[in-house]
């Protein structure tokens, strides 16, 4: 898709979201964050920049500082709906809808209405607002949110009971975080300032633990990201976020390691294009369970290629996969599974079934669809793979807790009979597995045993086992000990897991919010290439196309030439779409490992990026390669999100510069009709009826031919000098000039022309000549008296003086006119920059003459100033012309210093 | 012609530099105005037989002046204007101008612009029966229409076409203006039908069709009908 055209149905979608109301959600990680506080503030700005602002409910809790906020805004009283035997006071949808505002402000969206309500729930009352063409402000803490639900209550400990549904939020247009430090948090709620129903209920006590608060603000935080980069790119697209409740259908397609995945995203593309349906690709990984490095690149690609062509891609982690993808359906709205089925054995697939099958069995009201390999896949290792082993401390802890075990129960046995003494021996097992893994946990049961064995069963000090039920009970606690310790190693494994996110998170929204902020192109390959640089520690590099060629946009620490392996294997990347490069099938012998930067959208890479490895060293670790590829489409979608913004500057420029072209063209025909306009009125005057005309008057009409025919040439003259002095052409013939007689000139003229004004010209007594441009420095003058008199008024009064002050010539031309607008006067000597006359049209004079003097000063090495009011008046504008004095004057002149 | 009065409209002091003289040559008396506002009181004042009147004044749009203008004077509207500016000469005819010159003008063109318009204004007020147009007759009671005294044949629509530009000759008649007026408001917009009708009064009334003299395009404007 050419991701510079806005696409159509994104445009319409755009447009019916138009009609309707716009939603702002004002986010919280914890109650007491400020969220009330935060959309007041800025409701009362909204309000004091005239928008129709209404409080339709606002919770203040009695806070002081909040409830001032309130003051001054429409607030909409609330309805009273009977409930068993009482009123309960409601927000009042029918009154809202009735009086129609601009804006509504809705305090927690999460809010359950009570019974007898039109919607059980607050956010439907919303939605129903924003139908109407309501806007509409709300807030909403994010442990209401309905996925959340359940990550919350492992966190907190703390069901909670009224949840908004994810879509609810997404179809927020706007999320505004509102963030407070956890501890901050902690101190409001100590000082009281936190609403909260029975502060010192236990369950409000867990909840605002520094730990969970973190948490929230981790998983808020979350989801802001998520939406930051898409939400630039959607809206220089034109585009609006895709509806995610398009009518229609939904598929999903699960992606898994096999050989398959590839074909089952095929399939899933073709389906979902047959039914113009949005569709998702997700993986599901169980957690504890480590990848091999060649299925990961498997459901990697396999992911990558479903991104590309077009899937939503999603990454969950469960145990129970079928459960997790139905929930996950379920929650999407997904009609339709698409799912492979690997022809290869496993032992798993043997004792439980397929996930085709689970997910065949589990399902209601979706359709699977199972799509089988076309060739068998080679049989995997016979084992299956344990988990990875632990540090080395394990192995020294295993023997010595053992050790310690058998101690223990050697001396007891001396006081008490023990009647079970693997117990202990259990202890023993239980220590490594829950802090050093399975590996370790192995050994340490297997030494248990052993041990066990030799002290403690008869015949003692002997590795025989006498009676086969003591045989079975060893057996027994081996399994105990094994399945103990790979419990808490996936506990333990889950945690790292979820860790590992958080920071990966936390890292990518820094990343984007850093991105977003980037202006151009050339500053997000730079951030970019560091970003790459920290996070992997390697040299980094970002290849864009430039002119056609794939060249070095950044690169980190800073270099500019690769070697021309290096580029062939970056052109190959580029070209193909595929990583190239150390690690890869193709040119491995290159120090560097490229991957193709892919725009969210676009088919076709726009960039790549290399980063530095050893030739010959195998490819990145699978969680660099996740941050590579992370980091990579952020950049990408940075990238995309400049270039069209750089296409929107463009396209100003050019429409800026048409603006000129346009000024430029009316002011020459309007500049130019009016002498025209005279010169043939006045000569077909006296063709056709010069005979009955005086001749005082025909004498007049003459005249007026040759002023305006002069004036004309004055036109002329300043339109070349303006095309020379832009040219860089001017050439100036320096001679030796009198100031005070350009200062006569210019009044003397300004006259002739009509002017009114009363001249007044002083000069410094012993002024020395000038070396400049007779000619030019005329024209320079002529033109600020010109303006003058243009804009002055016609009885004002124009003073010509010269000065020198600092070694420079300074001539100034002042009048007592109104004045220069304090906005334009910054823009005078700007080209096509008019001011409106006083009384007049502003459509008088081309906008050049002020640039051109400005032109012509500067070519003599000199400046220009002006100032309104002038200097020692209260009204009036002063235009300065600073010109350098040549030392070697005129032997006839002193300079004066 | 002794005595009438001409008010010329326009904030530069050049065109009423030249204007004046050559004006008063051809026995006008010329009166001068800067500004929209100064142009109404002198017409309110001292009732001019027709106006000139520059689009681009200072104070206001030439267009408002003869909206004014109209709510209570039937005077005579010479518009002048910029060649370029088609959709503001549009706008003043349909306001109620009579007319337009281009600037920059001849006096010749403009003197027999404001001869044109008065003409037109004094026969407009005689409401004769019988209008004539170069040497062409219209008898409007009988439907007869008559070119060098032998009768030619029209259709029922060419006649109303020919009676409504007779009856508004010397003035320049917008294309909308005319639409409105022989086909009905519905049809404002149908070009063609001008284009073809005209074409067709032309080659039964014209000596030249080619270089008409009755009917006289004022292209992208409307039509004039001749002297």
């Amino acid at each position: 898709m050419d991701p510079t055209r806005a696409d159509p149905e994104a445009l319409l979608a755009a447009a019916e979201r138009e009609a309707r109301g716009k939603l702002r959600i004002f986010l919280g990680a914890a109650p007491g964050v400020g969220k009330t506080y935060a959309m007041l503030s800025a409701a009362r700005a909204a309000k004091a920049a005239g928008g129709d602002v209404v409080i339709g409910i606002v919770e203040t809790h009695g806070r002081a500082e909040t409830e001032a906020l309130v003051a001054g805004i429409e607030l909409l009283p609330r309805t009273n709906i009977p409930y068993r035997g009482r009123l309960v006071p409601e927000f009042d949808l029918e009154a809202a809808l009735e009086r129609h505002p601009g804006l509504l402000l809705v305090d927690e969206y999460a809010h359950s209405n009570v019974e007898g309500s039109r919607h059980p729930k607050r956010w439907q009352d919303v939605q129903e607002l924003l139908a109407a063409g309501v806007d509409v402000w709300t807030t909403l803490n994010i442990q209401h949110l309905d996925s959340l639900n359940d990550v919350v209550q492992r966190i907190t400990g703390v069901r909670v009971r009224e949840t908004v549904p994810d879509m609810a939020l997404k179809k927020a247009d706007e999320i505004i975080l509102v963030d407070l430090p956890s501890d901050e948090l902690i101190k409001r709620l100590a000082d009281g300032k936190v609403y909260v129903e029975d502060t010192a209920t236990r369950a409000v006590q867990s909840f605002f633990k520094p730990s969970n608060l973190t948490a929230l603000r981790e998983l808020a935080l979350r989801q802001v990201a998520a939406r930051v980069d898409s939400d630039l790119v959607a809206r220089m697209q034109g585009s609006a976020i895709q509806g995610p409740w398009a009518a229609g259908e939904r598929l999903l397609v699960c992606v898994g390691p096999d050989m398959a995945a590839e074909r089952v995203v095929r399939e899933a593309k073709r389906l979902a294009d047959l039914m113009d349906a949005t569709w998702f690709a997700v993986t599901v990984e169980r957690p504890g369970h480590v990848m091999a490095t060649r299925d990961r690149h498997r459901l990697e690609a396999g992911m990558r290629l479903a991104e590309n062509l077009g899937a939503e891609v999603r990454s969950l982690v469960a145990s129970d996969v079928p459960a997790e993808l139905l929930r996950f359906a379920g929650f999407e709205n997904v009609t339709q599974i698409i799912i492979g089925k690997a022809r290869r054995w496993s032992l798993r697939a043997f004792l439980r079934g397929s996930l085709a099958d689970a997910l065949v069995r589990a399902a209601t009201g979706v359709a699977i669809h199972v799509v089988t390999a076309d060739q068998p896949e080679p049989a995997g290792r016979g084992l299956p793979r344990l988990p990875q082993a632990g540090p080395l401390a394990g192995y020294v802890v295993a023997p010595l807790g053992v050790g310690a075990a058998t101690l223990l129960g050697l001396m007891l046995t001396r006081v008490v009979a023990l009647p079970n003494v693997s117990m202990l021996y259990l202890l023993a097992v239980l220590m490594p597995a829950l802090l050093y893994g399975v590996w370790p946990a192995i050994i340490a049961s297997t030494l248990s045993f052993l041990a066990y064995n030799f002290f403690f069963i008869d015949p003692v000090n002997t590795f025989t086992v006498a009676r086969p039920h003591e045989l079975l009970a060893l057996l027994t606690f081996l399994i105990v000990a094994v399945a103990i310790s790979a419990l808490a190693g996936r506990s333990r494994e889950q945690a790292r897991l979820a860790a590992q996110r958080m920071r990966a998170t936390r890292r990518l929204y820094e990343f984007t919010r850093k991105l977003s902020a980037r202006p151009d192109s050339a500053s997000v390959v730079e951030a970019a290439a560091i970003e790459l640089h920290a996070a992997l520690g390697s040299a980094s590099v970002i290849l864009t196309t430039q002119k056609g060629e794939l060249a070095i946009a950044a690169a980190w620490p800073p270099e500019d030439r690769l070697d021309t392996a290096s580029m062939t294997a970056a052109n190959w990347a580029f070209d193909h779409g595929e990583p190239a490069g150390a690690g890869t099938g193709t040119l491995p012998s290159v120090p560097w490992f490229f991957r193709p930067l892919t725009g969210a959208k676009a088919g076709t890479p726009i960039g790549v990026v290399g980063i530095e490895r050893t030739a010959g060293v195998p490819a990145l670790d699978a969680e660099s390669e996740g941050i590579l590829g992370t980091l990579a489409e952020q950049t990408a979608a940075a990238l995309v999100r400049t270039q069209l913004s750089a296409e929107v500057t463009q396209a100003r420029t050019a429409a800026e510069t048409e603006r000129v072209r346009n000024i430029l063209l009316a002011s020459i025909s309007h500049d130019f009709r009016t002498p025209l306009a005279s010169i043939l009125g006045a000569a077909t005057s006296l063709i056709d009826y010069g005979v009955d005309i005086p001749a005082p008057a025909r004498r007049d009409l003459l005249l007026q031919m040759r002023d305006e025919a002069e004036n004309l040439d004055q036109m002329v003259r300043n339109l070349l000098s303006m095309t020379r002095l832009e040219a860089g052409a001017l050439d100036l013939r320096r001679d030796w000039i009198d100031v005070v007689e350009i200062m006569n000139r210019a009044c003397s003229a300004a006259r002739r022309r009509g002017a009114t004004q009363r001249f007044v010209v002083t000069a410094a007594p012993d002024l020395p000549l000038l070396r400049a441009d007779p000619s030019l420095m005329d024209q320079a003058l002529g033109n600020v008296v010109g303006n003058a008199v243009r804009y002055a008024g016609p009885q004002a009064r124009i003073g010509l003086s010269a000065t020198v002050i600092d070694g420079q010539l300074v001539i100034a031309v002042t009048d007592d006119g109104p004045g220069i607008a304090p906005d334009v006067l910054p823009h005078v000597f700007e080209k096509f920059v008019r001011a409106v006359r006083p009384g007049g049209d502003g459509g008088d004079g081309s906008g050049l003459g002020l640039a051109i003097t400005k032109g012509i000063v500067e070519a003599h090495g000199g400046t220009v100033a002006a100032r309104s009011p002038a200097p020692g008046q209260r009204t009036g504008t002063r235009i300065a012309l600073r010109l350098p004095l040549e030392p070697a004057a005129p032997a006839e002149t002193e300079e004066t210093p | 012609m002794s005595g009438v009065s001409v008010l010329v409209v326009d904030d530069e002091p050049a065109i009423h530099r030249f204007m004046a003289p050559a004006l008063a040559a051809n026995g006008y008396e010329a009166l001068r105005a800067d500004t929209g506002t100064e142009a109404l009181s002198l017409v309110v004042n001292r009732r001019p037989a027709i106006v000139i009147l520059d689009l681009g004044l200072p104070d206001m749009d030439g267009k408002d002046v003869i909206r004014s203008l109209r709510g209570w004077s039937e005077v005579p509207i010479v518009v002048l204007s910029a060649r370029d500016r088609e959709i503001e000469k549009i706008e003043a005819l349909d306001l109620g101008a009579d007319d337009f010159v281009n600037k920059p003008f001849s006096m010749g063109e403009l003197m027999a612009r404001l001869r044109a318009a008065l003409r037109h204004r004094m026969q407009e007020k005689g409401e004769t029966p019988i209008l004539r147009l170069g040497d062409v007759e219209i008898d409007i009671p009988r439907h007869r229409v008559l070119r060098a005294g032998a009768e030619v044949k029209l259709t029922p629509k060419e006649f109303e076409l020919l009676a409504f530009l007779a009856r508004h000759a010397g003035k320049v008649l917008t294309h909308r203006h005319i639409l409105r007026e022989v086909w009905g408001p519905a049809n404002e917009h149908d070009t063609q039908y001008l284009r073809v009708y005209v074409g067709q009064l032309r080659a039964k009334l014209e000596a030249d069709p080619a270089n008409p003299a009755l009917i006289v395009t004022e292209p992208g404007v409307g039509y004039r009908t001749g002297e």
